[in-house]
């Protein structure tokens, strides 16, 4: 070996690491400081510091309006996709079901299948039907996609838990019902709200059916922002990044608190 | 009537097992019960009856069908045939929540989230008993197993014998009359077990309930036990009192898995009183219940029931079996001796060890047999070995 | 005994499942179906889409792009991402944290606000320009953004994660002991790569390559903002044909065609993840 690679051969992995950790954050980072310059034009670091894209942003109901249909409807997806999923990774683990193993496959779909064949087949279902721009198919549409993310994580919480603390509260006499939601649901507490968190951001993020299946009335965030990068760069644009972004930031911060959480009990 | 008032005799436990049949005294009572796992039969028409009170051991090795049984009682498992009464009443078919009963699980089953009063009130609540009769009922059940002090704690800031204390405390404080225990102190280290076997006799002694307790351990079921039921593939091999078990096994298998035990195979010769084996013509035991009486058979003796130099203290005349000493060890108050007859065949004996006691040299020669009464002949059991 | 009694019985099972999978039936398998119906069927049933694929040097020219973006986009992400999953699996589990924390980063963050950041910092006179520009001191305008190397460098940046999480798993199950075993015995540093750490992240690697090509191929944003009009993907061409000129037949054979693409590539997967589950089983 000469000197210099005993030299590089240890710094060789971090140098190499520590580019690709800069690669990685810079693009979620960058939009932060450019959200606070000034009108006009997009410049990294700003040139001048100001509020104004927050202000403009806030006072165009074309954007902040947007920005709360999406939470709105990222807020129904995250009750929905608890609502259906919980329960059936439950009866999934502790009922003998016929067709449950396929049942289980099927629910990992659409985690398997481009976005964009499934926006494409949406749009071809609801088209006909004049489906298309209904908020109530966006929430759907994004359970859909969802739902592999909370079976995931409510169904490794549901094989960690114990099958005799249902056991043992059978035979203290109480009802399968309240055992449900005394003793199963405060132990599957982090599972689901790790696959709420996804389920809410999933829906937040999500741009592709909903470009196909939304139209003006039901345009959500991403839509609008995808629209907005396509035809004219709007310097509001890294306002609204921003914003995304501490939501993104917030709820990973979430994330990770459950997942210690889980690791420590 | 002037019958004279003669006490009534001491059962023997044999009359104790069918005097139990008295439907009125019969907490449960299991008839033909089967479970079947496709074409593994886990437990294989079995009856058993448990009076009010009474402490029974399930024992056996695993697969057995022990834990299949109390499965079945706590109605966890659906029988493929028989029936099931509790109290009198048919429960084949009752959903478990419904049947009345207690339980302590191995790993404990402490609701994890709950506080340790949240757990110990939770059978309470699914009573719907009021609020002060609930925290009443914790605060004495806490007191009976010591841990008044825990009630705020969490499962998991208790030791492993604490939660277990914890876990027979939500058990009782719903006064279950029949309380199921499935193997609750096996994880549990030696010293903690011992205690808490004391514990559950004292809390069954004090409570009065019917006991089912599932274990493969043979001192936990000889030390706790008003009767033991000994299971094997799924039947009932041999039951009775503790003593009745060791001292008088019915099968080879009964008579392994209690204890230890010296085994010589041979053929009965009734004319000549004699047991003929590859040790030689040993004298026959007396004839007992069950034992077979001609044929071949297979002769037992507890280590303990062995005796060095028998010429000395028997009128029989047999002067034992010579046989060379291989090793010695002291097990804390007994001493047990390893041996070897001239036949390879190997045999142990076990004796009380006193500090001024010597162990003998290993290759010594040494003359061992048994009194009259020690030595008991059991039926030949091809399948032996193989469960 | 595993054939325990069932807790819950069919019927309380039945309810409990019958939401999801009647959602899933409307909204998931029911897309599926028409997807395929739609493209054999023009009023009628018809083989006329994909006739018209085998012959149109759109959709060829298309295929060769994605796939070419794809493989680039995933063998960088592979040489990249290698050594930073080296480099987190030398950290202790505390230690770690923070180094993963920057690696998910991206992975929680919009695509649409990472395609935009990279719109900036990649621009004609965006951060990186302007720092070359500076350290040579002249006027520098490497094109980097609305091209090929746009859209490779911002898929990369969505691919990362992934490699790198799929690598590092298979590193963290590693016996460090090994690694100690070879070392005691005598080997260096390269050698115990070459014949230890290497071979036994093989599955890692193939699992990551697998992922990021099959997410890679189905990619929509990232080329349709940093691209440039010569780099359509597949998924561009499938919203080409079902919003500019209404051919759904056409646009439904293409989704088809992607379809069994990544089944292709998702059911390697699972062979390679099945493999992992196995030897794990073994040893």
């Amino acid at each position: 070996m000469t000197r210099l690679s005993r030299i590089a051969g240890p710094l060789l992995v971090p140098v190499l690491a520590w580019i690709c950790y800069i690669f990685l954050m810079a693009p979620s980072l960058v939009v932060i400081p450019i959200s606070f310059g000034g009108g006009g034009d997009l410049h990294f670091p700003p040139k001048t510091w100001s509020l104004e894209l927050y202000r403009e942003f806030f006072t165009q109901p074309a954007w902040w309006g947007t920005l709360l249909r999406s939470l709105v409807i990222a807020l129904c997806v995250t009750v929905m996709t608890t609502l259906l999923v919980v329960p059936a990774a439950y009866a999934l683990q502790r009922a003998r079901m016929p067709g449950g193993r396929i049942l289980t496959a099927l629910a990992m779909g659409p985690l398997l299948v481009p976005v964009i064949v499934l926006a494409l087949g949406l749009y071809l279902e609801l088209a006909p039907f004049g489906m298309l721009n209904h908020t109530l198919t966006v929430v759907l549409a994004h359970t859909m996609l969802a739902t592999p993310f909370m079976m995931t994580s409510v169904g490794a919480s549901l094989r960690h838990l114990d099958r005799s603390y249902e056991q043992v509260s059978l035979i203290m006499g109480a009802s399968k019902v309240r055992i449900f939601f005394r003793v199963v649901l405060p132990q599957l507490k982090s599972g689901i709200a790790a696959g709420a968190l996804f389920a809410f951001l999933i829906s937040l993020d999500e741009v592709i059916v909903a470009y196909f299946i939304t139209g003006p009335d039901t345009e959500t965030l991403p839509v609008k922002m995808y629209s907005a990068l396509r035809w004219e760069i709007s310097p509001i644009i890294a306002a609204v990044s921003t914003l995304l972004t501490l939501v993104s930031l917030l709820l990973a911060v979430a994330m990770m608190r459950l997942e210690r959480k889980e690791r420590s009990q | 009537m002037n019958a004279p008032m003669t006490p009534p005799p001491t059962p023997t436990a044999e009359e104790g097992i069918n005097r139990m049949t008295d439907s009125a005294t019969q907490m449960i009572r299991v008839t033909g019960l089967t479970r079947t796992y496709g074409t593994f039969t886990a437990l294989d028409q079995v009856d058993l009856s448990v009076r009010k009170g009474e402490f029974v051991t399930l024992l056996g090795p695993s697969g057995s069908g022990k834990s299949t049984l109390l499965n079945l009682i706590a109605g966890m498992t659906q029988p493929s045939g028989g029936r099931i009464e509790i109290d009198g009443r048919d429960a084949t078919h009752l959903p478990t929540n419904k049947r009345g009963l207690g339980m302590v699980f191995q790993n404990y089953a402490l609701m994890p989230h709950m506080t340790v009063f949240q757990n110990i009130a939770f059978p309470l609540q699914v009573r719907r008993l009021s609020k002060e009769e609930i925290a009443r009922r914790v605060q004495g059940a806490l007191k009976l197993v010591q841990l008044a002090h825990v009630a705020d704690r969490k499962p998991k800031q208790l030791s492993g014998g604490q939660q277990q204390r914890i876990s027979l405390a939500r058990c009782i404080v719903y006064e279950p009359s029949i309380i199921l225990m499935d193997e609750p102190l096996g994880a549990l280290d030696k010293k903690l077990r011992e205690d808490m076997q004391l514990e559950i006799k004292r809390l069954h002694a004090e409570l009065g309930v019917t006991m089912i307790y599932v274990t493969h351990d043979q001192e936990e079921a000889l030390s706790m036990s008003d009767r033991i039921v000994l299971m094997r593939k799924g039947r009932i091999e041999q039951q009775g009192a503790p003593e009745d078990l060791y001292f008088r096994p019915r099968t080879l298998f009964a008579a392994d898995f209690l204890g230890s035990s010296n085994l010589v195979e041979g053929t009965i010769d009734a004319s000549a009183g004699q047991f003929r084996t590859s040790l030689g013509a040993l004298p026959l035991p007396a004839p007992q219940p069950g034992a077979p009486a001609t044929g071949a058979g297979v002769l037992m003796v507890r280590p303990e029931a062995m005796r060095f130099d028998p010429a000395s203290d028997a009128a029989s005349g047999w002067p034992g079996i010579e046989a060379t000493v291989r090793d010695s060890i002291v097990l804390g108050g007994v001493l047990r001796h390893y041996l070897e007859a001239d036949n390879g065949h190997r045999l142990i004996v076990q004796e009380g060890s006193s500090a001024h006691r010597a162990r003998p040299q290993r290759g010594a020669r040494l003359r061992v047999g048994w009194g009259p009464d020690a030595a008991r002949l059991l039926p030949p059991d091809p399948e032996f070995g193989k469960t | 005994m595993t054939a325990e009694t069932p807790y819950l019985n069919r019927l309380s099972g039945l309810v409990l499942l019958a939401p999801m999978t009647i959602l899933l039936a409307i909204f998931f398998l029911y897309p599926l179906g028409k997807t395929l119906w739609q493209s054999v069927n023009d009023s009628g049933f018809t083989l006329r889409a994909y006739a018209d694929l085998t012959t149109s040097t759109l959709f060829f020219k298309v295929l060769k792009t994605t796939f070419v973006i794809s493989f680039t986009a995933t063998l960088v992400s592979l040489l990249i991402g290698f050594p930073v999953a080296l480099h987190l699996s030398r950290k202790t589990p505390r230690a770690r944290v923070p180094y993963l924390i920057m690696v998910m980063l991206p992975f929680w963050t919009s695509i649409l606000v990472k395609s935009f950041a990279l719109t900036v910092l990649l621009g004609y006179d965006g951060v990186i320009n302007s720092f070359l520009g500076w350290l040579f001191g002249t006027a520098v305008h490497v094109p980097m953004v609305f091209n090929r190397v746009g859209a490779i460098i911002g898929m990369i940046n969505y691919l990362l994660p992934f490699m790198i999480l799929s690598i590092l798993s298979s590193l963290l199950a590693q016996d460090a002991n090994l690694g100690r075993a070879a070392e005691v015995m005598g080997a260096s540093r390269f050698t115990i790569f070459r014949r230890i750490t290497l071979p036994l992240a093989m599955p890692g690697v193939i699992a990551g390559v697998l992922i990021n090509i099959t997410l890679s191929i189905g990619m929509y944003i990232t080329p349709a903002l940093l691209g440039g009009r010569k780099d359509m993907m597949v998924a561009n061409l499938i919203d080409f044909y079902t919003r500019q000129t209404l051919d759904w037949p056409l646009a439904s054979a293409i989704a088809v065609v992607l379809l069994v693409i990544s089944g292709v590539l998702v059911a390697g997967l699972g062979r390679v993840q099945g493999m992992g589950q196995a030897r794990e089983v073994a040893q």
